[in-house]
């Protein structure tokens, strides 16, 4: 099942950046609501919804 | 003699061995060569001549003694600016690093240089291997030899310009998303993504752990087979490293071809969000005939979505390198170029669940895309859509918001993917296809690539400076 997170409004998009911990301009903050937005957009095609054990690619071992 | 610049690597090794030429002689000719031409493309952030001219030095001594290290011995090549070099900077094009002086080299430099090879220096590069060319960065941007009004490609720029210009006989870049093959396929230059694990990150500035893998650009496949012989190998000091056999990929490059089967992704440049230019458009179609005319069978065969792969690895990608940078981007976010500080600092606003769906989802496409290729050696597609972008300011701060990227599926998948040229566009500018392999079949990537370049006039042009 595709992503369904709805896109924060730039006042919403603020809010959320001055928890980042990031110092951001307000040009910086613009520039990220657009690019978070597009993110967005072309993560719909990303399934949010897995069997809840399927594993992700690990590259940790523990014989090393 | 032909102009020494031209050469190949295995043929000015044959003609090192015979006595014919010495490695000072080659070194000289490139280092003459940069010094005439490189300041129109601005391919080199430094070079260093003295200690190029020692080791070509070195090289002749051990070869006139009858020492012969192989295929490598006595040639300069030149190293993407992430390439952790000792006594040399390595700024990653980056006033973070401007002064950053390492003291060892990165395990890939170290081998080359166990090879005989010689350092020319260090290249351009996009910013930490991720954000555009803007002027805000300590270097020049490296501009196109085929016409410098337009982009090199990214991020190894600077390999793919100097390898097309003749200012080197081989160069290291970098690929997480492409990096390797878009300044190959945008320059008309040969170039290699490894099998993710093949080749030792040890000593490479990462942008994205999961995906990041080094490898060659060089004038034709068989020269970057030769680069890539001396560099395959497990590195216990590499998390990603895979323990894989030893592989004579140069005798690889002169295998025929008859028969072998490959699976053309056709509807990757062909689909909803895009069509090539017309000159791609035509280069695929010749080639693939090409390719039939060489005895392989080529059909149309259906894979994910290029989409799919092209957000999966762009969320893995926005989140490992902030991940990364985060430390700097809050203490010292005026000291990154414009378009890299955003892209680093984007992975802030992506959830857990976001990169582990995305991690997920990777997982699936793999298994995907091998069902895909079953009964198949080889995928092709194309490289790119059509001609380089212009250099325009202010650069694209998102770029992933464009068309999706044709590269971004092999770097999803880990498998070794090259760039081949095939022509040029009524513009003068490069057109490319991509081959891929299963997951370290790097053999099977070189024998095609290498039997199409023979097959065709290509390899004869090169950009006039």
């Amino acid at each position: 099942m595709p992503s369904s997170i709805k896109a924060p409004t730039l006042e919403e998009f603020r809010a959320r950046a001055a928890l980042t911990g990031l110092t951001l301009t307000e040009e910086d903050i613009g520039h990220l609501h657009k690019g978070y937005v597009g993110l967005l957009g072309l993560m719909e095609r990303i399934p949010q919804r897995w069997a809840w054990a399927a594993e992700p690619p690990l590259v940790f071992r523990a014989d090393e | 003699m032909t102009d020494l610049t031209t050469l190949g690597i295995a043929e000015a090794g044959r003609l090192m061995a015979r006595g014919e030429l010495t490695s000072t002689a080659l070194t000289d000719a490139f280092l003459t060569r940069i010094a005439a031409v490189d300041h129109k493309i601005a391919s080199y952030v430094a070079v260093t001549a003295d200690d190029a001219r020692n080791a070509a030095r070195q090289a002749d001594m051990e070869m006139q003694g009858g020492l012969r290290r192989g295929p490598l011995h006595g040639i300069p090549l030149a190293l993407k600016d992430i390439y952790e070099t000792a006594g040399v900077k390595t700024t990653g094009h980056s006033h973070l690093k401007i002064d950053y002086v390492p003291a060892i080299d990165a395990a890939s430099v170290r081998k080359l240089k166990e090879a005989g090879a010689v350092m020319l220096g260090k290249l351009g590069t996009h910013e930490f291997a991720n954000g555009a060319m803007t002027p805000d960065q300590p270097f020049p941007p490296v501009l196109n030899p085929w016409n410098t009004k337009y982009q090199p490609g990214g991020s190894s720029s600077g390999s793919g310009a100097a390898v097309a210009a003749a200012l080197c006989m081989g160069a290291m870049g970098s690929d997480t998303g492409g990096s390797i093959r878009n300044p190959a396929g945008y320059c008309a230059t040969a170039g290699i993504k490894p099998t993710y694990g093949l080749v030792s990150r040890c000593g490479i500035f990462p942008l994205a752990f999961s995906l990041d893998t080094a490898g060659p650009l060089a004038w034709t496949t068989e020269d970057c087979a030769l680069i890539l012989g001396a560099l395959a190998g497990h590195d216990p000091n590499d998390q990603g490293s895979a323990k894989t056999e030893k592989v004579d990929y140069g005798a690889a490059a002169q295998r025929p071809i008859k028969g072998m089967r490959i699976a053309l992704a056709r509807e990757w440049y062909e689909g909803p969000d895009g069509q090539l230019s017309p000159d791609m458009a035509k280069g695929m179609e010749d080639a693939v005939r090409v390719f039939r005319d060489v005895g392989a069978v080529v059909e149309d065969v259906t894979f994910p979505d290029v989409r799919d792969y092209h957000i999966c690895g762009r969320v893995i990608i926005t989140t490992e390198a902030h991940a990364i940078h985060r430390r700097d981007v809050i203490e010292r976010p005026e000291k990154f170029g414009y378009t890299t500080r955003r892209r680093f600092q984007l992975g802030a606003f992506i959830s857990a669940e976001q990169y582990i769906s995305a991690l997920r989802f990777r997982r699936k496409l793999h298994q995907d895309t091998r069902e895909a290729m079953r009964g198949y050696d080889l995928v092709m597609t194309a490289n790119h859509w059509g001609a380089p972008e212009i250099f325009e300011e202010p650069q694209q701060i998102f770029h992933f918001l464009g068309k999706p990227s044709l590269t971004m599926p092999f770097n999803v998948t880990g498998q070794p993917a090259a760039t081949v040229c095939c022509g040029f566009g009524a513009d003068g500018m490069p057109l490319a296809f991509q081959l891929a392999g299963r997951a370290f079949d790097e053999a099977s990537v070189f024998a095609a690539g290498a039997a199409y370049e023979r097959a065709t006039p290509w390899r004869q042009r090169r950009p006039q400076l």
